[in-house]
């Protein structure tokens, strides 16, 4: 369960640069939901992960994940709560270490770490069926460094290290944006099984309206750090791209003019 | 070259082999350019010395070294993530007030270990040479340390401080306190790199103030050299290759002094070193435009 209270964000406060990114955003995620957040550029949906990842912190405002109050929390604080993935599928993959250490690395995440060997049989056997589900037959290449794999191919890892472990939030951050369309419909489809299966309460970040729709109970826009509208349940049943657009220009009085998001 | 000077050789080349694994920690598994190691290998020699001639036990007076090591490079660290001084600045930083620490360590800017009971000492009972004694005690001591730092490194822990220096906001993410893992590697490559001092001190048989300059580089030539002649992505290679750079760079600047025809004098040496990593660093992008993608 995610619950924000009134967050604001206010970048380079008090400076000629100062950018108020998040403007009082009230939010109540229940368990198992999986919502999809929708926006143009600067809207405010990153800085929004950010604050659930604990990366960015919320002033004023109250962060409670899973009924626990994170606000003050730093990232690595509130890892055991929070899986995450990321844009760039360089960013979520360590580059150097091979795709058997990578995956250790996340199955301990919110753990804490010993000195005993990263891994043994019982835990490479776990990952190659994991990675078995994939079906690209990385489950014959746990010693390969990371590395040589494909940005489509590294991010669906990225997605199965975030599902090892427990966790309270997935946040999926445009998690497709950067791959090339055939592998970012199969990373989607991906993750909207893992999410159903594993009855992950989840919040994905994209840039398409299109997506937004197609996955996920319960559709989220933002504008300008603003909670735009908020469709789920019968009322998002049937929606298309151009309702959503009315949606937004009944909410904000204005037609959408980010490109970027009328064409994705 | 004289067997002898090989064997010299040989043995400068193994103990700068832990200096070695210590630049390694920091420069290529934190991504820190640590300078701290300039003070830190004088430090572990003076430590060790001032015990040693105090007439504390040779081992403990290593040990403390170590010890003094770690504290250098956790100052490093600290300065660096608490402080949010630039890195490199930071060891810089380390490195100048290092000088007179050290300097007051000794009390004095050298301290000779020539008929003192060094850790060495014992080896000189045996029938054979010290010239081939010393060079594999000690490489046995190496090859216990590699083997020690690989099972580090790919422990939880040790994964979690790979993960540190390439992507730290990965590791983070992943629940990796970043900063405890770059106080922990600096002060493991530090108490490294003083154990090198403490031994050079003792088998060289002196500890000087002014021995510390140029470590950072002869550390990196090792590095460098050594994993652009041995590539390989794994722990065990890259270690190794290092140890392998640390030999091979003494070997090559004992093959150039001693050389009459090259006409280079000892004061040459740092030149030759610079020269030598200048290579080692220019030499792998060669082989790769060559090579088109």
């Amino acid at each position: 369960m995610i619950e924000l209270d009134n967050i604001h964000v206010t970048f380079n406060p008090g400076t000629p640069l100062e950018n108020h990114v998040l403007r009082g955003i009230n939010l109540r995620i229940d368990n198992g939901e999986f919502a999809t957040v929708i926006g143009g550029n600067g809207a405010g949906k990153s800085t929004l992960l950010n604050v659930l990842a604990g990366e960015v912190c919320a002033q004023p405002g109250r962060v409670l994940i899973g009924e626990r109050d994170v606000t003050r929390l730093p990232a690595f604080k509130r890892a055991d709560l929070v899986a995450r993935v990321y844009q760039d599928p360089l960013a979520g993959t360590c580059g150097s270490l091979t795709l058997e250490e990578n995956m250790a690395l996340a199955c301990a995440r919110g753990r804490r770490r010993g000195l005993g060997s990263a891994l043994d049989s019982a835990l490479r056997g776990r990952l190659q069926d994991n990675l078995a589900r994939l079906g690209l037959g990385l489950e014959n290449r746990l010693n390969d460094s990371i590395g040589l794999l494909s940005g489509g191919q590294r991010q669906a890892v990225s997605l199965l290290m975030a599902a090892l472990q427990p966790m309270e939030i997935l946040l999926l951050d445009e998690h497709t944006a950067a791959l090339d369309p055939r592998i970012a419909s199969f990373v989607l489809t991906l993750s909207a099984d893992i999410i159903r299966e594993q009855r992950l309460t989840a919040l994905m970040v994209t840039h398409s309206m299109r997506q937004a729709l197609d996955v996920g109970d319960r559709t989220i826009m933002m504008d300008q750090g603003e909670i735009a509208f908020d469709v789920r349940g019968e009322q998002r049943q049937g929606l298309d791209v151009a309702d959503l657009l009315k949606l937004f220009e009944r909410a904000r009085g204005q037609e959408v003019d980010d490109d970027s998001l009328l064409l994705g | 070259m004289s067997l002898i000077a090989f064997l010299g050789a040989l043995e400068l080349g193994l103990i700068f082999g832990f200096v070695a694994l210590g630049v390694y920690l920091s420069f290529r598994v934190l991504d820190f350019p640590d300078l701290t190691v300039d003070g830190s290998f004088p430090l572990g020699a003076a430590v060790a010395a001032v015990w040693i001639v105090g007439g504390g036990s040779p081992w403990l007076g290593t040990g403390l070294a170590m010890i003094a090591g770690a504290m250098a490079g956790m100052v490093t660290a600290w300065m660096a993530v608490k402080l949010k001084i630039l890195n490199l600045l930071a060891s810089i930083l380390s490195m100048i007030a290092l000088y007179s620490i050290n300097l007051r360590i000794m009390g004095r800017p050298n301290i000779a270990l020539l008929s003192e009971p060094t850790i060495f000492v014992p080896l000189e009972s045996l029938p054979v040479s010290r010239y081939v004694a010393f060079p594999a005690a000690i490489a046995v001591g190496l090859l216990l340390v590699t083997f020690l730092l690989n099972r580090f490194l790919n422990s939880e822990t040790g994964l979690a401080m790979r993960a540190t220096g390439e992507t730290p906001r990965m590791a983070s993410g992943n629940g990796i306190n970043t900063s405890v893992m770059v106080l922990v590697g600096m002060a493991l490559s530090n108490a490294l790199v003083a154990l090198g001092g403490a031994l050079f001190a003792q088998s060289q048989g002196s500890a000087d103030v002014t021995m510390g300059v140029g470590t950072i580089v002869v550390g990196l030539a090792a590095v460098i050299g050594g994993q652009s002649l041995i590539p390989g992505r794994s722990i065990l290679v890259a270690t190794l290759a290092c140890l392998f750079g640390s030999i091979l760079y003494r070997l090559m600047v004992a093959v150039a002094l001693n050389a009459d025809f090259i006409g280079l004098k000892a004061q040459d040496l740092n030149l030759v070193t610079a020269l030598l990593v200048g290579l080692a660093l220019v030499l792998p992008k060669l082989r790769l435009r060559r090579r088109p993608a």
